[in-house]
């Protein structure tokens, strides 16, 4: 089989992770964590999991099991796994979210739900790895792309691991000397592998694919993608094995995560040059608002990694980190899944709608089931927002950034409603909308056989 | 000289085959050159060599059985086997002239 199909859950994947950003906005505008509390403060990881967990890593896997088959011209090994995997991740947030309510005092203490968590969500992780990594490993050899790929699910893999055992430790298990240390000082390799490893590596080699589909540029796969691979997978390497070694062997961490940072910076300068290739060789002279809005994304990257250069050159990474960490998060990965979604969806929905009687009767464009100038201004709303949030953060303007953030609900709950919009086929014109042998498509599932 | 029943029955798949279009570029699939060859055996049975604008496109099941119901719609043929190709790969050069203005690409 040459053409992949379409994957029936990943709009169920779709909708609770923006259901979790939309949360998480709100959170902070009412002023729950971070400002507000401290950066390690359990409230701060309620609102830190909300969106690495529940936004992003569900935004991730959706996309994948609809894109992983696209990137290695092959099935997905199954269409019914994403379902279970998807509950359990959600159940499994759940109960961290709760046990991180314990540790705040918002709950009564209850050790079993960290228990609860590790369980449910290395669970449904693990069957997230498995599904795309069967998915992979019919494909081999592996295209540039789908290595990326291969490389953010072991990060994934290790952003898990390292997940459960902090949990077990929140539940008074696993007390070993090593792992009391991992414990201790390992947390930047949790959240470097999940938010570099997972987050950042995966949507680099998927982006490449992507870019050059909407935008009819020649796809990369010279010298300088290459590298972009190598020195990412490096770097990743670095901060996984070099940091769990030098924990293991009281060795110096930041030493470790310096020459990390060095090797990720140039990775990204490398896959700098190819964004720019991929821009400027399009054959496409017009592009559409999710190409235009990756790009805005594509930027806030470029400015986390200079400040964060910046930053390190001066010393001041710790007083800046959580107004770096924001701009990564909300600024690029947020801002990328943002863009990518609004095309995604609509995508998504056409196949499902239109597909079936193609060659049979009229049927709209992709681009009739969208509104883009109605669009655009909530993107730059998100995008200024997120900009102004940031600069709040760095100059610790803990009210403005409240503001800021309701700015940001704002925009992503208007553009929530336009996901809604495509879905329901509001966009189309009448005469178009629903043809003989159509049907509206659900909100919340594809009706694809597996 | 006026042309044979084959090549009328390849000019009238060719128009029905416009019905189709690429979803992604919302243009017809004729203009955009993914049809590679359109043939007729026997008389009445078609053979169509088409391709996607990218290898492992999800859209390409739903191509493939649009150019094949889109081609039946013809008068006179019985039978239609739509197969894929990818050599050689498919790039926006293959566009007609009115598909590359469409998209304000230049026609070198």
């Amino acid at each position: 089989m040459i053409g992949a199909t379409l994957s029936r859950w990943t709009l169920s994947y779709f909708a609770s992770a923006v259901a979790f950003l939309l949360a998480a906005e709100a959170l902070m505008v009412l002023g729950f964590g971070y400002p507000g509390s401290a950066l390690r403060s359990p409230e701060t990881l309620v609102l830190v999991h909300c969106v690495a967990i529940g936004w992003l890593s569900l935004l991730m896997c959706g996309a994948l099991f609809q894109f992983v088959p696209v990137l290695v011209a092959k099935p997905i090994h199954s269409n019914t796994l994403p379902l279970p995997a998807l509950l359990l991740i959600l159940t499994g947030l759940g109960a961290l979210i709760a046990g991180f309510l314990q540790l705040a005092g918002y709950l009564p203490p209850n050790a079993s739900v960290f228990m609860a968590a590790s369980v449910l969500l290395g669970a449904g992780f693990l069957l997230v790895l498995w599904n795309l990594g069967r998915t992979l490993a019919a494909a081999w050899p592996l295209n540039l792309p789908a290595r990326f790929v291969t490389i953010g699910l072991a990060s994934v893999a290790a952003t898990v691991t390292f997940g459960v055992l902090f949990t077990l430790g929140f539940a008074g298990e696993a007390q070993g000397p090593f792992l009391l240390e991992l414990r201790a000082r390992g947390l930047p390799l949790h959240f470097i592998a999940g938010l570099g490893g997972w987050l950042t590596f995966t949507a680099i080699g998927v982006s490449h694919r992507l870019l050059a589909m909407f935008m009819l540029s020649p796809e990369l796969e010279g010298a300088s993608t290459r590298w972009t691979f190598y020195l990412g997978t490096l770097a990743l390497a670095i901060v996984v094995i070099g940091g769990v070694v030098a924990i293991a062997v009281g060795g110096r961490l930041d030493v470790v995560l310096l020459g990390a940072g060095l090797v990720g910076l140039a990775c990204l300068a490398l896959y700098a040059r190819d964004v720019v290739q991929l821009y400027r060789k399009r054959v496409r002279p017009v592009i559409e608002l999710n190409s235009r809005m990756a790009g805005v994304a594509l930027g806030q990257l470029a400015a986390a990694a200079l400040l964060t250069s910046a930053a390190a050159a001066l010393g001041v990474v710790d007083r800046f980190g959580g107004a770096l960490v924001f701009l990564v998060a909300f600024g690029w990965l947020s801002g990328l899944g943002l863009a990518k979604l609004y095309k995604i969806i609509a995508f998504v929905t056409w196949l499902e709608c239109y597909g079936p009687v193609l060659g049979k009767t009229p049927t709209p464009r992709v681009q009739d089931l969208v509104v883009e100038p109605r669009a655009r201004r909530w993107f730059w709303l998100y995008f200024a927002a997120v900009d102004a949030a940031t600069l709040c953060l760095a100059l610790e303007a803990t009210l403005i950034f409240r503001v800021a953030a309701a700015a940001m609900l704002l925009a992503t709950a208007a553009i929530a409603l336009e996901f809604i919009r495509t879905r329901r086929l509001s966009n189309v014109k009448a005469a178009l909308r629903l043809p003989t042998g159509t049907r509206l498509p659900r909100l919340l599932f594809t009706f694809v056989a597996s | 000289m006026s042309a044979t029943p084959e090549e009328a029955l390849v000019e009238q798949i060719g128009e029905a085959l416009h019905l189709v279009i690429d979803p992604e570029l919302g243009y017809n699939i004729v203009d955009l050159g993914l049809i590679y060859d359109v043939a007729i055996d026997n008389g009445c049975d078609a053979r169509i060599t088409m391709t996607t604008t990218t290898r492992g496109c999800p859209a390409t099941n739903y191509l493939q059985s649009g150019a094949r119901d889109a081609a039946s719609s013809v008068d006179g043929v019985d039978s239609v086997e739509v197969s894929l190709s990818y050599d050689p790969p498919w790039t926006p050069k293959m566009m007609s002239p009115a598909a590359k203005a469409h998209f304000g690409i230049d026609d070198d």
